[in-house]
């Protein structure tokens, strides 16, 4: 068996283009169908993102490197920084935490507990700003015990933060439950008989078998807590310099017409999506590769 | 070590896995836990091990109750069915795992897991695959270090969770032999799971015979399979033909219209032949003859219309020069009786 298996993917891996014959469809089909999907890509992918470098650099490049000098795009950057910088390592633990136990063990409420990490995804994000206005604005629940204690939670630093957490939420849990499910607790139980403790398992086993699938969950987390807007903007009450996160700050150049600005910001964060990508592809390749050792192994099983 | 499961119960949901199971291993045996799956044997084996509790019943080790303690704290070695080695660590690391994890002030030097490490690698003959990762392994490879891994803590039990189940038939026969040659060496006491009879017949000193979470009977290979207690252990030893029968005056007769006994008979014990010779006999008609291998396998339907499997030496087959559609008569040389619903009584044709 194994050596049918081995020949099977070198006849997939080497001549992919020829064979099949049966299962192709006609040219003018198959053109037809190239063709719709590389218009779609071009107009809706590629022209978007050209026209967000052509507009940045329209004035020459002196112009371009100028829109960083400005203290208020400065802020806006810095601020971003700031709350991806702390989104993400805490949705990281919580991802961790929670795929650990939704993945690993049976309990009551689990099924609900599933749904909330869910939340974030299927609430808009306006309304989770709105939901932290509620909470801890002037006329909210906490508002005047907040007021009292002088701690400014909403048109503030701290309020942005929390809405770039929960809208953030998801993502590294959902990248990895699926993961850790799949790989059972094979592994996990073999440590302990050989007398790990339940840390040592976690941190010798578990971890490095999804560093791949918590890479990824990071970046994606990390890429959408810089380009995060709507629950943002309910909270941020946009002062300048202050409470302005860079998509925020792109909003208000646009709108003053200050298009090279604009844009030169916008192609930071889409440097940073294009990174994001690259980035992703290395990760996918490396998980693939450690599938294909996998496949690997069974040829060299003697038949 | 000896184990001692006591009482053992447990449950999935609706789904009873062991029924007031009770077994005794002596120290230094090699005990195969045999049956078909959904019998109950791993779920025991884990048991055993504390990867799983029982809802009721306790475990001894040396006659000490440990029924609490956790898998970290039993130290025994446990081999899975799919070897479940680390896979991004390297052979060595994997092996010298057990060793690494322990609390500092029970932790080797650094040498001494090397030489552990060393040592343990030149007992499964991997010493040159040392840096080598689980996925550069072939299977049978594989489960020699992940044996290898379960020795290094020096383990006072070996339990062996099917560990030849996923490897083909050639490397299964040498490990089989490998896996015996090491027992006699080290006598640890060991349990394995399977459910292939042949492996369990060549491999342990005293086969537990397991089904629907019940034990059939427990005893050497010798003795399950030629005085098996009870119907199940019969046919699960081996092939059999069924026929139905009564027993008077402590003579055996088939006919199929009888429901107060079973009678059993496996194919080699029962002869073809051209001759009624005035014995015990019955006429069968050949539907099918496969004469590749050891012993030729003739397939023939009785003169009631039930199928039955016949195995004859080649030598004896020559003679015959059997032919397909031919009649024969069928002669049975030693049959196994069991009253149905109750236990069983051997008795001659």
């Amino acid at each position: 068996m194994a050596g049918t298996i081995a020949q099977s993917t070198r006849s997939r891996t080497g001549n992919s283009s020829a064979t099949n014959r049966a299962t192709l469809e006609s040219a003018p089909v198959r053109w037809t169908l190239i063709g719709i999907a590389a218009l779609f890509l071009g107009l809706f992918l590629f022209m978007p993102l050209a026209v967000v470098f052509i507009s940045a650099f329209s004035k020459g490049i002196s112009a371009y490197f100028a829109s960083f000098r400005e203290p208020d795009a400065l802020a806006a950057i810095r601020l971003t920084l700031l709350a991806a910088g702390i989104a993400v390592p805490l949705n990281l633990l919580f991802g961790i935490a929670a795929a650990w136990a939704v993945a690993k063990f049976e309990f009551v409420g689990k099924s609900f507990l599933i749904t909330l990490i869910d939340l974030p995804f299927s609430v808009s994000p306006v309304v989770s700003g709105l939901i932290y206005v509620l909470l801890f604005g002037l006329q909210g629940l906490f508002g005047k015990w907040l007021q009292a204690h002088d701690i400014k939670i909403i048109f503030a630093v701290p309020g942005i933060v929390l809405a770039t957490v929960f809208v953030t939420f998801p993502f590294v849990a959902r990248e990895l439950i699926p993961l850790i499910q799949a790989q059972g607790s094979d592994e996990e139980e073999a440590a302990l008989t050989l007398g790990a403790s339940g840390w040592q398992t976690f941190l010798r086993v578990t971890l490095p078998n999804v560093k791949w699938g918590l890479l990824y969950g990071v970046i994606i987390c990390n890429a959408r807590a810089m380009g995060e807007f709507g629950a943002v903007s309910v909270v941020s009450g946009h002062i300048r310099g202050m409470t302005n996160t860079m998509p925020l700050h792109i909003e208000i150049l646009y709108n003053e017409y200050q298009f090279v600005p604009a844009f030169a910001v916008a192609s930071l964060l889409a440097m940073l999506a294009l990174l994001t990508l690259v980035v992703k592809s290395i990760v996918e390749w490396k998980a693939q590769q450690d599938v294909v050792e996998e496949d690997k192994s069974w040829s060299m099983e003697p038949a | 070590m000896s184990i001692q499961a006591l009482n053992i119960t447990k449950k999935f949901g609706h789904f009873t896995a062991l029924d007031n199971v009770t077994l005794e291993i002596p120290s230094g045996e090699l005990v195969a836990l045999l049956g078909p799956s959904g019998s109950g044997k791993t779920t025991l084996l884990r048991i055993i091990a504390g990867l799983e509790f029982a809802d009721s019943g306790n475990v001894r080790f040396n006659g000490k109750d440990i029924s609490d303690r956790t898998a970290r704290e039993r130290q025994v070695g446990f081999v899975f069915q799919h070897y479940a080695l680390f896979r991004h660590m390297s052979v060595f690391e994997n092996i010298a795992f057990g060793l690494r994890v322990r609390p500092r002030k029970h932790r080797p030097t650094d040498a001494k897991i090397r030489a552990k490490v060393q040592e343990l690698l030149e007992l499964i003959q991997l010493e040159k695959l040392a840096q080598r990762f689980p996925s550069q392994l072939s299977g049978g490879q594989r489960q020699r270090v992940a044996l290898a891994r379960a020795l290094a803590v020096e383990p006072s039990v070996l339990l062996l969770d099917e560990p030849f189940g996923a490897l083909d038939a050639k490397v299964r026969q040498e490990l089989r032999r490998w896996l015996r040659q090491l027992h006699d060496e080290i006598h640890i006491t060991s349990v394995f799971v399977t459910h292939d009879q042949e492996e369990a017949l060549e491999l342990a000193n005293r086969v537990v015979v397991m089904s629907e979470g019940k034990i059939e009977q427990i005893g050497t290979p010798d003795e399950v399979y030629n005085r098996p207690a009870t119907p199940f252990v019969y046919k699960f030893l081996g092939n059999v033909n069924l026929f139905h029968g009564r027993v008077d005056d402590g003579k055996t007769y088939i006919h199929q219209s009888e429901t107060e006994h079973v009678v059993y008979v496996r194919p080699h014990l029962l002869d073809i032949d051209r001759k009624a010779n005035g014995g015990d006999h019955f006429r069968a008609k050949i539907k099918h003859i496969n004469s590749a291998g050891p012993l030729v396998k003739v397939e023939a339907i009785t003169e009631w219309g039930a199928l039955i499997h016949v195995e004859m030496s080649q030598d004896r087959y020559r003679n015959l020069c059997l032919l397909k559609d031919e009649s024969v008569f069928v002669i049975p040389r030693d049959v196994k009786v069991f009253q149905v619903h109750e236990g069983s009584r051997q008795k001659p044709a």
